[in-house]
């Protein structure tokens, strides 16, 4: 290292800051960040992705284990949350800092100081100039009248001859571009408010119970934001019915709709609601979406006559092969009893219309279930370790440690004999509804933002920048007129505008241009 | 009158106007080659009445399903088509009063309408629940809407491509022939004035119109398509907020209509940077096509996702 650099090194430090700083504000900077943020997004969009495809990534990893590995350490399966897809936005929205702060107080000083006079306008790329018989002070408020109509700011000289003016129009282009731009940084606000200070869960409930908004009663179904309270609402859900509908034989959905009565946290009734899809309910700042549906089978076990468990158990469905519509699926449930000894698991397969378990066995065929009919269940049951202490699924049983018991098959209405002083009983199947609860108060914050992002859009890319001159000198009787004026944008239109602004301007009172007028009209 | 029959209507006037666009289609080509104004007034009335019977087509697709006419990939297809071609009628025939890039756009609008009624065709039926709300109307009008535009501006930018690197080419003579400048006189049938707005007097040469005018179309129906798309997405995002709890989720159809947007954005910011200009512009703007017809075709066919209510079985 030469003496010279190390004697300064907060100079090459400054100088390297500024040629970050000079590079990141360069609209090459700001094209290429665009560009990588798109075709980060499209890793996003063909890699599976946490959360939307988990059965797609643990196929990967089991078929490819070294891919699925190397995609894991870059990020590939949670594009949208990986540290370089951060970066990239970060970079742009630091870029975007860098170029918006000079423009907007450019834009300012520019508003503040009026249009400024020009020297020959003999020049300017439009030029004209017009014999009107007019005085000059008449033909120069005839002009500042026209370029006002026509939304030009107007500053000009009065007095002194010869009499000029200085006009423009169309800041609002950078002031729209500004604001179209700065608008991203309050959707990033509504987005970090809203996620951070918010939740969103899922709640299963069951046709006939009442569900109590608070963390526990998520079943771990729950997100919540960084700088969440920790004060759940505690308003309460009481689903009376779910209702799917389908069309008939199709199987094409038509509705699915969940009728609840909501009560306040202190148990005061507020309303009933019918939550549909595209039709969520709003209570307390929290908001409740149709998310999804099954079916709970009411399944009561006891043992020498005393219930052991009883009430709705909640099914639910395997990823249905490739060609099979999740109707021809049957559900899967789970009835653990811990308190016997030994542990009694009972593993349940249920055919809400036993028609179609019917048509499976009889002729092979799947059928989608559109509706409960003679619903029916094959159980298998199992004695042994439940194995509790590991991570368990609602839906199924842990048979490491279990050895098979006994089987059958169980229709609505009836009970069955497990042996051992067991008795299993289905009263009734119901269905259970899945709401997505959310609250999440950035959302105006985002739609202030969209709506300004589209206000700001618009000037943007279709306003353009205009400047014109006019100078008035005396001329016998009349006044002789010169115009100047250049555009910054679409050009090519900007001759015509010229062309009838100056003939706007000139047509003096008895309406007659001046037939020695002397014309000169560049072209590009 | 019944389902079947106005369904009926609707398939053979989608016929009409797909016959009618091939024959434009011939028509404004012949033009292009050969300059005879006779033939292009048949071609651009062929395309009026096309436009017409298509009219009529997704008029009683709505009738006969009950519903808003663009609820799955064959009748979104169709009126992307109908819109590409009355863009273009509008836009370049009745704006730029260009006559010779009929054949382009009317092929374009050909082949989303075959690829439609081959591929994606199914009878009218309901909506499903998730889409079965009235921002149907607005996002999804939106989009189309944007993505016509958009597409009829990529095309003038395909063309503007061509007829950019033929100037070129004829600007930089070949050493041995020496001044090979003039060599592109207007062919014999040109109609002076018919194709070129005034002042481009000089840029008369060659069966395209001049590659400033060609990027100047392109570059006003994409800026007219982006707050369209801009508005799309963000309609999109107050629909999804209300249907599925979450206003956005880079669900594979969010993600590649961003995409296509960033990639826009990114054209129109090109256009303002000094060695970005033109040529290099310009394929911005193509990769953004290619994104807009993954975003249309992928999306729905191929990518699963909750987008994937093409009504494709």
């Amino acid at each position: 290292m030469s003496s010279a650099t190390a004697s300064s090194p907060r100079v090459t430090l400054l100088q390297s800051v500024a040629l970050v700083w000079r590079t990141l504000r360069s609209m090459r900077t700001a094209l290429l960040l665009l560009l990588l943020l798109a075709l980060g997004s499209v890793a996003g969009s063909l890699v599976p992705q946490v959360g939307t495809s988990d059965a797609r990534i643990a196929a990967m990893f089991r078929d490819h284990p070294l891919r699925a590995r190397i995609y894991n350490q870059l990020g590939l399966f949670d594009v949208f949350g990986s540290w370089w897809f951060t970066l990239i936005t970060a970079l742009l929205l630091v870029s975007l800092v860098a170029c918006l702060v000079p423009r907007t107080r450019a834009l300012v000083r520019n508003l503040r100081t009026r249009p400024q006079p020009a020297r020959e306008l003999e020049s300017m790329r439009h030029y004209t100039v017009r014999h009107v018989a007019l005085a000059p002070d008449r033909a120069m408020a005839r002009a500042r009248r026209v370029l006002r109509r026509r939304l030009y700011r107007v500053a000009g000289s009065n007095g002194s001859a010869p009499q000029s003016l200085a006009a423009d129009k169309g800041l609002a282009r950078e002031a729209g571009s500004l604001l179209f731009h700065w608008s991203f940084f309050l959707i990033l606000v509504g987005v970090i408010w809203g996620k951070g200070t918010g939740f969103s869960g899922q709640a299963t409930i069951v046709e006939g119970q009442t569900w109590t908004e608070a963390h526990a009663n998520y079943a771990g179904q729950i997100h919540e934001g960084r700088f969440f309270d920790e004060a759940h609402t505690g308003i309460r859900v009481h689903v009376d019915s779910f209702t799917a509908t389908y069309r008939i034989p199709s199987g094409i959905p038509e509705d699915f709709v969940t009728r609840a009565d909501l009560y306040d946290p202190d148990g005061r009734y507020v309303k009933t609601v019918d939550i549909r899809v595209n039709h969520p309910a709003a209570i307390d700042g929290v908001k409740l979406y149709q998310f999804g549906y099954g079916w709970a089978p009411v399944i009561d076990v006891r043992e020498d006559g005393r219930l052991v468990a009883s009430g709705p158990v909640v099914c639910q469905q395997g990823t249905p092969p490739p060609g099979v519509s999740p109707l021809q699926l049957p559900w899967d449930c789970a009835v653990k009893l811990p308190s016997l000894r030994p542990q009694v698991g009972i593993q349940f397969r249920l055919w809400p219309d036993s028609r179609a378990l019917y048509a499976l066995l009889s002729a092979g065929k799947a059928m989608p279930m559109l509706t409960e009919y003679a619903p029916v269940m094959t159980y298998t049951a199992y004695r042994g370790d439940l194995r509790l202490d590991r991570p368990q699924s609602i839906s199924s049983i842990d048979t490491a440690a279990m050895r098979r018991w006994t089987s059958g098959v169980i229709g609505a209405g009836q009970s069955v004999q497990l042996g051992r002083g067991l008795t299993m009983s289905f009263p009734d199947l119901r269905q259970y509804t899945v709401l997505e609860v959310k609250r999440d108060r950035g959302l105006w914050i985002e739609l202030v933002a969209a709506i300004l992002i589209l206000v700001g859009l618009l000037p943007a890319l279709y306003t353009s920048r205009r400047k014109v001159w006019v100078t008035a000198e005396p001329d016998g009787s009349g006044t002789v007129l010169k115009v100047g004026g250049f555009a910054l944008q679409r050009r090519p239109q900007f001759e015509q505008e010229f062309a009838r602004l100056v003939d706007e301007i000139a047509r003096s009172s008895d309406g007659r241009a001046d037939e020695g007028s002397r014309e000169k009209v560049h072209t590009t | 009158m019944s389902v079947e029959q106005w369904s009926r209507v609707s398939t053979d006037a989608f016929n009409v106007a797909l016959f009618a666009y091939i024959a434009g289609m011939l028509g404004y080509f012949y033009h292009l080659a050969f300059r005879r104004p006779v033939v292009w007034r048949i071609a651009s009335l062929t395309a009026y009445a096309g436009l017409l019977a298509h009219l009529v087509s997704v008029v009683t697709r709505g009738i006969a399903a009950g519903r808003v006419p663009w609820g799955n990939m064959y009748e979104y297809s169709s009126l992307l088509s109908l819109l590409v071609v009355a863009a273009y009628l509008i836009i370049v025939e009745g704006v730029y009063r260009l006559r010779t890039l009929g054949g382009f756009a009317l092929a374009f609008a050909v082949l989303t309408m075959a690829i439609a009624v081959e591929f994606l065709y199914v009878g009218p039926g309901p909506l499903v629940p998730a889409l079965n709300s009235y921002w149907i109307k607005i996002h999804v009008v939106a989009a189309i809407a944007g993505s016509s535009l958009f597409a009829l501006g990529s095309i003038v930018t395909i063309l503007y491509l061509v007829k950019d690197r033929f100037e070129r080419r004829a600007a930089t003579p070949p050493p041995i022939m020496g001044g090979a400048v003039g060599l592109e006189e207007a062919p014999p049938h040109f109609e002076a004035g018919s194709d070129e707005p005034v002042g481009a007097a000089s840029e008369r040469r060659g069966l395209l119109p001049s590659a400033a005018v060609l990027d100047r179309i392109a570059y006003r129906t994409i800026a007219f398509a982006f707050p369209i798309w801009t508005f799309a997405i963000i309609a999109g995002a107050i629909w999804a907020e209300n249907a599925w709890g979450r206003y956005w989720g880079w669900d594979p159809k969010e993600t590649w209509s961003f995409i296509t947007w960033v990639i826009f954005a990114g054209y129109l910011h090109a256009r303002a940077t000094s060695g970005w200009k033109g040529h290099r512009a310009a394929v911005i703007a193509l990769v953004g096509f290619v994104s807009l017809l993954i975003t249309y075709y992928a999306v729905n066919l191929w990518i699963v996702g909750l987008h994937s209510y093409a009504g494709v079985s």
